[in-house]
């Protein structure tokens, strides 16, 4: 019963002669227009966006078809056989071939060098007490 | 009126029309009841002394069902927009889809493609010199006829002046910057490899909708549904096969000046068409799928294939040569006559028209008919792009028996000969040619000679080319075997020497088990005019040329065998037996 007279209360609270109730309906409505509109814009916004996206998608679709039919005429097997034999090429003669493992019979692979160190030279004192060649006392620099 | 107003008679029953509803079945008796007792709310509620009461009761059922209606609208609203399929945006369903999709090759290069071309409409109105724009769009695409432009010109409204500009002649046409030329853009079919492969690949009709020969009309259905999804429609052509293959045919067509050429090369494992020629390419009339011809001595392949596998010969059965063959009035004789008895092998390699008629004759009709039907040779080739059906012969005598056994008296579509041939050297198995890129899924099979048959052939077709008539196809270290065959061409209903075939039938590798990868190559030469005209020099050198170069693309390993090492050298244990190329 208390509730009941709350929420009456409530319904009966009003500023100059309009009840809030009703003001805060109006703005409720007002916010829920408002958003709609935003929403409906932004996704108006988006579509266009789609579809000017799908418009350049499909305009570059017709360039690389076009680039696509440019490369597939200019490399037909024909057009590369002519000009190949124009420039004096031709198959390769089954002796001049050689598989990956025929490869070290003919060219061996080169001997790995031996490198003999040179003995290490005693240090004398001088050589010792001489600066590092490249560090900061290094006169050259 | 008021509440003393004498109470109305009606308003306590039903009108006649609601009485009416008694003969309605009883559910529907509260609804009339309700309507009644709704209809006559005031009258009672004046009866009542009530009548505020009743005003307040209509509010409150009105705001009750406005109430439910918004409910039920905000529930419907609130599901839409939460649950509801996403909507779609932009104009079409695939930003890339198209009429027809490409047609590319099995590794994607492309074959056939759409391209937006323009037309060029001029509208007469906003010409202002005549002259000046036909001399200046003539200087600008040469290809455009003048009286049409002058037409166009001189007109008295919007007219096309020239169709299919191309994106580079539109752009040199706009940079005129005359007035009064518009473009509208069209889509046109563009094959860009122009006559390589255009038997296969066909063409569409004018409006470039519906397929009209080869591929395009095949696979019209599937070409389209893939051009609607934005996808290319792939075959089993190898553009670099392909390639191979008509230059060589082209050399061979033009160094032997041959009318007419034919080359076909298969996968024989899985029926795919890796290649198909039909020389001169300017002929729109495909040799491969829509010629016939007597192909002579291959045919010994079959008749050969049909002893062993019925069991009535094997590679030491020996057949007598050493006389003609008479059969009533007719005299078979041999090209290079041997004049003794021939093992199996020798009969092969010799290509003894004596020795295979004997093997036919004793065979029967039935059983070389059996075989014959077997590989396909009495039935036009399955194969997606419509083939000529054979030219069969009218009885199966013995004389016929023995015509057909070295390849006269039928005539057969190079592309029932590539599909016997498939089905001898892929273990026995007859698989449909195919221009889908693997074969076709649970296609038909059938099973029309043992293995053991068949690499039998294969030891037969490869001893063939290492020692016998077939030695220009060899390929260094691809193990190539093979069949030459050459025939005279029926004129006039006479057998000309001046016109004839020669035929090659290949195989390679022809060694390994029975389901070994395998690439199966047809050489036809109609009407060669150098001499030798056999298969055997005509035919069988492209073929060799061919192996030697797709082999790379096919992933063939060049390996010696018994007979050549594998850079093409011969072992030093097998003499030639037979040099004359037939």
């Amino acid at each position: 019963m208390t509730a009941l007279a709350v929420v009456h209360r409530l319904f009966n609270w009003k500023v100059r002669g309009i009840r809030w109730i009703e003001i805060i309906g109006v703005a409720l409505v007002g916010v829920m227009i408002f958003s709609v509109y935003i929403a409906k814009a932004d996704a108006a916004r988006q579509s266009a966006s789609i579809a000017d996206k799908e418009r350049q998608i499909r305009a570059n679709g017709q360039r690389v078809r076009l680039l696509r039919a440019e490369v597939a005429r200019l490399e037909q097997p024909a057009r590369l056989e002519a000009l190949s034999r124009e420039a004096g090429l031709g198959p390769v003669d089954v002796h001049r071939m050689v598989t990956e493992q025929g490869l070290p019979a003919i060219a061996p692979p080169p001997e790995p060098r031996v490198v003999v160190a040179p003995p290490p030279a005693e240090p004398s004192p001088e050589a010792a007490s001489a600066p590092a060649p490249g560090s900061a006392e290094d006169p050259v620099r | 009126m008021s509440a003393h107003d004498p109470h109305h008679p009606s308003w306590n029953r039903p009108t006649p029309g609601v009485g009416g509803l008694r003969r309605l079945a009883s559910s529907w008796r509260w609804l009339g009841e309700g309507l009644w007792w709704i209809e006559h709310a005031f009258g009672r509620a004046r009866t009542e002394a009530r009548p505020e009461e009743d005003t307040r009761v209509r509010i409150l059922l009105i705001r009750w069902v406005f109430a439910a209606v918004f409910v039920c609208l905000a529930l419907g609203a609130a599901r839409a927009a939460l649950m509801g399929p996403a909507p779609r945006t932009g104009v079409s369903a695939h930003p890339n889809a198209m009429s027809r999709a490409d047609i590319i090759d099995r590794n994607g290069a492309l074959l056939a493609t759409n391209i937006i071309h323009y037309g060029l409409y001029i509208d007469p109105a906003q010409v202002w010199d005549p002259d000046a724009v036909v001399a200046q769009i003539k200087a600008a695409v040469p290809r455009a006829r003048v009286s049409r432009l002058r037409t166009a010109v001189s007109g008295d409204r919007r007219v096309l002046a020239l169709a299919r500009l191309t994106p580079a002649e539109r752009k040199a046409v706009h940079d005129l910057a005359l007035g009064g030329l518009t473009f509208e853009p069209e889509d046109v079919r563009v094959y860009p490899l122009g006559e390589s492969a255009r038997h296969i690949i066909g063409s569409v009709e004018e409006g470039g909708e519906a397929g009209r020969s080869g591929v395009e009309k095949a696979f019209d259905g599937q070409i389209r549904a893939a051009g609607a999804d934005g996808q290319p429609f792939q075959t089993s052509i190898d553009l670099r096969i392909q390639g191979v293959l008509e230059y060589e045919l082209a050399a061979a067509a033009e160094k032997t000046e041959a009318k007419g050429a034919v080359g076909i090369i298969t996968d024989v494992q899985t029926g795919e068409v890796l290649g198909m020629a039909s020389w001169p390419a300017s002929n729109s009339r495909n040799l491969a799928t829509n010629a016939t011809y007597e192909m002579g001595s291959v045919f010994k392949t079959f008749t050969v294939a049909a002893a062993i596998d019925t069991g009535r010969a094997d590679m030491h059965t020996m057949i007598d040569a050493s006389s003609a063959l008479q059969i009533g009035r007719r005299r078979i004789t041999d090209y290079h006559a041997t004049n003794r008895v021939l093992s199996l092998e020798e009969v092969y390699l010799h290509s003894s028209n004596i020795g295979t008629s004997r093997l036919a004759t004793e065979m029967g009709p039935d059983v070389m008919q059996d075989y014959f039907r077997r590989f396909g040779l009495l039935e036009a080739a399955p194969f997606e792009i419509a083939s000529e059906r054979p030219q069969l012969p009218r009885d199966w005598s013995n004389s016929t028996l023995a015509s057909l056994s070295f390849g006269y008296g039928v005539s057969i579509t190079p592309l029932q000969m590539a599909a016997a041939m498939g089905a001898m050297t892929n273990g026995g198995r007859y698989i449909p040619l195919t221009l889908h890129k693997g074969g076709v899924p649970n296609t038909p099979v059938r099973q029309v000679i043992s293995q053991e048959t068949s690499l039998t052939l294969l030891d037969l077709m490869r001893r063939n080319v290492a020692n016998g008539s077939g030695r220009f196809a060899d390929a260094p270290g691809l193990r190539v075997g093979g069949k030459t065959g050459s025939a005279n061409k029926s004129v006039n209903g006479r057998y000309s020497t001046a016109h004839a075939v020669g035929t090659f039938a290949a195989v390679f590798p022809a060694d390994g088990p029975a389901n070994a990868r395998r690439y199966q190559i047809l050489i036809l030469m109609d009407e060669p005019q150098t001499y030798p005209r056999t298969g055997g020099y005509v035919a069988a050198p492209a073929v060799g040329r061919i192996a030697d170069r797709i082999a790379p693309f096919v992933d063939v390993q060049r390996r010696a065998d018994v007979w050549r090492s594998a850079t093409g050298e011969r072992l030093p244990t097998f003499d030639d037996v037979e040099g004359d190329g037939r």
